[in-house]
């Protein structure tokens, strides 16, 4: 039990599926749940058969967290939960708790719809899955049981993503899920305090990456929008109603302000009421630039960005449009796409990952043409361009989390053991601590040695003291006692003490041993001869001749006896109790010797 | 942080691509493997430092469809840690061999990068015969089937050794003393060499030392630091050797005629510089005539020094590159200074440079002669 054990889910080594299991004291886990994007069969969800093979896995899991609203990390929830089977709590942030729904639906609906899928998770059992969730806020315990509980810490990343610490007991394990080390104009930093873990879980992706900076991809962004516009072409981004939208939109603003541009920007009104809507439930998810202009003024009054109207894709000149949905799979980006894409002056531009089977995939992957409802065929000559905002850690990240939250040990996952054996290094040198990178579905098990609190009986720790040697605080000290436990409390006792707390009499255990004496006379005579014996040799004894005719060293006791059967031979019962042990060994060796030679003229 | 918006803001027209990185910590080299990938090495004293192996996004390797890769990060390929400080690093072409030097300047490391791992490891050494000091050798590869080592920190300790049998197979045998500030291979016979006096030669090694050499200094060279580049063969017509002093003076020479000059230049540079020592000089290998210069500031200047009639006063440079002045996030004390900058071997306009904040960017620049 004194052992952590995390095992990644799934098969291969493929980004895309995250899913890990914890076991920590007594504890299981589940971190995320996410789809593999790349993958239409069962290949797509995490290998669910290594907690169970039948049946559901309520009575294997303690509970489930969700990271963030990303399908990477949430894709397989409902599959999880409804198809194969999962009652039990599912932790996740106020915001993913409101996002997460809206993306598997959208999701759901490009996979039962677009591609035709059959046993694909229905919108009933996404509402049923969401009810088994718990919203939990930043930096609150949240006691899960008796003995585990989880705080979520802020990751940046996107809106509502968290790392999460588990802790049983002494043990703690800290996942990071998605994170990001540099703010950006609507995110702040990922943050931890210095929580000491045990084991921090990083997902290590990029973690061979040296990231470009922020304002270069920017920089290109603005280029891009820029030329078009010059040229009189138009721009469309096809953005999801919440995420970098926002943060595209504060950067034109400033952009068509300074440069003094005419060209309009649009913004469809459904993303308007949606953003502002979720930005208003979560403003302290935001970063502090946001939080005051929010304060100010609505987030999206820009002055330079208005509501779009279908009609105006069709309107002469240069514009920019923010459209919904985000991978152009229907809907309104959709449609203005289709108006656009045959003119090479006009440009598109895709924020983020497609799904398989969206026109935003297709185009991404190069294809020129398109085949539309109707056998239409549609011909593609604007430009294509695909930009990357999301915000990740690179190697530089994560030594800062790592220095940040100071754990025991690092657990990269997703990552190739082969291509990260300078990380390893790196992070083993630099921190002094053990680094180890699992591949999916390979078990790694951290021995720890957690610290159980005993209460000591202050009878105990004044007999202690009585024996007079000082406490060294840098010295461990040995005490004797008795340990009771005792529901959920363990405490040292005197063994006196513990006796008569369960009501038990203490046992005497006597030991009694036999020496052979060659000795004729009366057994009284021999029972002096010992007693002169010992008392001479044993100076610093108390030795004693009882009226009986026996001897006592201490309370150990001696008496002669005459033998059975020869008349010759004397029999000394020295008897002792066990605590007298060493002093009861040590005579009867001694009398194992023999007596020294009566002195002559015996009677 | 308004001046940073507004460089960014004209960064639009200035460059046609930009991309700007934070190394793990600074570097003062940045050798190529091939036409995707360099080295960078760090150089503090006291620390341990990282040798890494980076491939270049690829955005910037491809041709075609530029458009449909997102991704404008560099990647790790391997790494590697050295106790000592690195001050240049070569790659032993067609070979998995790095070979450094630093200081301590007794000894050059050679390094492998595994094949099987993202190691670069430390294999052996090779040792110098200078003593410890404030020296350290410069270093060039000659390239052949049996790789050789160029080295020298002076003229009288100037040998190329075996790579793998680590014998000696030339030395100049003079008992000059002079500093030298860079080697450079040209063919497998020809090297050429420049001390930081000024003093430059070519030196054949099928013959005993005996170089084509520059007289001694000019009398404007006022005792600044010199370093030098020549211009690989068959690139263009005009002078192929340019050499820098540490106060602007730009030198460009014939090799037929060391002794005179063929062009003088002054750079418009902040002067004295802080490190001489960092002074760089490099030839554009995909422009004619065209050069860069780093080391003063942290700034790098795009020269065009191509003969037009007119006066030989000061030269303004084609292009001023101030990336790493506003990129600069902490906005710490000290600005920071370019430590050495290469030509992209492809892209004519597309060069990189490193400064003392761990930065280093790659940016296409626009000449600002093509007509729109």
């Amino acid at each position: 039990m004194p052992e952590i054990r995390v095992t990644p889910l799934g098969a291969g080594q493929d980004v895309g599926r995250s899913c890990i299991l914890v076991s920590i004291g007594g504890k299981n886990v589940m971190l995320d749940c996410g789809m593999h994007m790349g993958f239409n069969d069962d290949r797509r969800f995490p290998d669910f058969s290594y907690i169970t093979r039948n049946g559901r896995l309520t009575d294997f899991l303690d509970c489930v967290i969700i990271s963030h609203f990303h399908l990477d990390h949430c894709g397989a929830l409902p599959y999880f939960s409804e198809m194969v089977g999962y009652d039990g709590p599912i932790y996740m942030t106020h915001p993913t708790q409101a996002i997460c729904p809206i993306l598997l639906e959208d999701y759901r609906k490009i996979a039962v719809d677009k591609k035709g899928e059959a046993n694909f998770f229905t919108s009933q059992m996404i509402k049923d899955c969401m009810k088994k969730v718990v919203a939990v806020r930043l930096h609150q315990t949240v006691q899960v049981d008796e003995e585990l509980q989880i705080k979520a810490y802020y990751a940046g990343h996107v809106l509502g993503a968290a790392m999460f610490q588990i802790k049983v007991g002494s043990e703690s394990v800290v996942y990071t899920g998605d994170y990001n080390m540099t703010p950006d104009r609507h995110l702040g930093a990922a943050w931890i305090d210095k929580c000491r873990p045990n084991l921090l879980i990083t997902e290590s992706t990029y973690a061979t990456t040296i990231r470009d900076s922020k304002r270069c991809r920017e920089r290109d962004f603005l280029k891009k929008v820029h030329e078009t516009v010059e040229r009189g072409g138009k721009v469309l981004i096809p953005v999801f109603a919440l995420g970098r939208a926002q943060e595209l939109c504060i950067l034109l603003e400033t952009f068509w302000e300074r440069m003094n541009l005419k060209a309009p920007i649009y913004f469809s009104t459904g993303l308007t009421e949606k953003a502002n809507h979720y930005y208003k439930l979560f403003i302290t998810w935001t970063n502090q630039k946001i939080r005051k202009t929010f304060v100010q003024r609505n987030m999206f009054e820009f002055k330079h960005i208005k509501a779009f109207d279908r009609a105006f894709a069709d309107n002469p000149g240069p514009m920019v449009v923010f459209a919904t949905p985000g991978m152009l799979h229907a809907g309104q980006s959709l449609q203005i796409f289709r108006k656009w894409a045959g003119n090479e002056k006009n440009m598109v531009i895709m924020p983020g990952y497609c799904v398989q089977g969206t026109v935003g995939h297709k185009i991404l992957s190069g294809q020129r043409k398109l085949e539309m409802e109707g056998r239409q065929v549609l011909e593609i000559r604007m430009q294509v361009e695909y930009m990357s905002f999301s915000a990740h850690a690179d190697a530089k990240g994560i030594m800062q989390l790592v220095g940040q939250a100071e754990p025991e040990s690092v657990l990269l996952v997703h990552g190739e053991a082969k291509k990260m054996e300078f990380l390893k290094q790196k992070i083993e040198q630099e921190f002094r601590v053990n680094c180890y990178m699992p591949a999916n579905g390979e078990t790694v098990t951290l021995p720890t040695s957690p610290s159980i609190p005993v209460g000591i009986s202050l009878g105990l720790l004044k007999r202690e003291m009585a024996q007079g040697l000082l406490p060294d605080a840098k010295k461990p000290r040995l005490l004797h006692g008795t340990l009771i436990m005792k529901d959920s409390s363990f405490r040292l006792v005197s063994s006196e003490q513990a006796l008569k707390e369960l009501g038990l009499a203490e046992h005497q255990l006597r030991f009694t041993c036999r020496v052979h004496l060659h000795d004729s006379r009366k057994e009284q005579e021999t029972a002096m001869r010992v007693y002169s014996h010992l008392k001479s040799l044993l100076k610093d004894h108390c030795v004693q001749h009882l009226p009986d005719g026996s001897v006592t060293v201490e309370s150990i006791l001696i008496q002669a006896a005459a033998h059975s059967e020869d008349p010759s031979t004397r029999v000394l019962l020295v008897s002792w109790t066990y605590q007298d042990e060493e002093l009861g060994s040590y005579l009867t060796s001694l009398l194992k010797k023999g007596l020294p030679p009566a002195p002559s003229g015996g009677s | 942080m308004e001046s940073a918006e507004d460089w960014l803001v004209e960064s639009l027209r200035l460059y046609q691509d930009f991309h700007a990185f934070d190394l793990p910590g600074a570097t003062r080299v940045l050798e190529w493997i091939g036409d995707t990938g360099v080295f960078v090495a760090g150089y503090e004293k006291l620390k341990r430092n990282e040798i890494l192996h980076l491939t270049l996004p690829p955005r910037l390797s491809v041709k075609e469809n530029q458009g449909l890769l997102p991704e404008r990060d560099f990647k790790v390929c391997h790494g590697g840690f050295s106790d000592r400080a690195i001050f240049d690093l070569k790659h032993v072409p067609d070979t998995r061999l790095l070979v450094t030097s630093g200081l301590p300047g007794c000894h050059l490391q050679v390094w492998q990068i595994a094949e099987d791992s993202d190691v670069i490891a430390a294999v052996s050494t090779i040792a110098v015969p200078e003593k410890e000091g404030s020296l350290w050798p410069r270093i060039a590869i000659c390239p052949s089937e049996a790789p050789g080592v160029l080295h020298g920190a002076q003229l009288s300790g100037l040998k190329v050794v075996d790579l793998e049998s680590q014998k000696v197979t030339y030395t100049s045998g003079v008992g000059d003393s002079e500093e030298l500030s860079s080697l450079q291979v040209l063919d497998a016979d020809t090297f050429a060499f420049c001390c930081t006096s000024g003093r430059l030669g070519l030196v054949d090694t099928r013959q005993k030392w005996a170089p084509a050499e520059n007289a001694s200094p000019s009398p404007r060279s006022s005792g600044g630091r010199w370093c030098a580049d020549v211009r690989a063969k068959g690139q263009g017509p005009g002078p192929s050797i340019a050499s820098l002093c540490s106060d602007g003076q730009l030198c460009l020479l014939d090799p037929r005629d060391l002794c005179h000059p063929v062009r003088s230049v002054q750079c418009p540079v902040s002067t004295p510089s802080p490190d001489p020592e960092l002074l760089r000089v490099t030839w554009a290998p995909g422009l004619d005539n065209c050069l860069a210069v780093s080391g003063f500031d942290g700034t790098v200047h795009i020269y065009d020094v191509t003969s037009r009639d007119g006066t030989e006063g000061p030269e303004e440079p084609l292009f001023t590159h101030r990336g790493h002045l506003f990129l600069e996030d902490q906005g710490t004390g000290a600005a920071p200074l370019v430590t050495t900058h290469t030509w992209h071997p492809c892209k004519p306009r597309t060069l990189l440079s490193a400064a003392s904040d761990a930065s280093v960017q790659v940016w296409e620049w626009v000449d600002p002669r093509a007509s729109r």
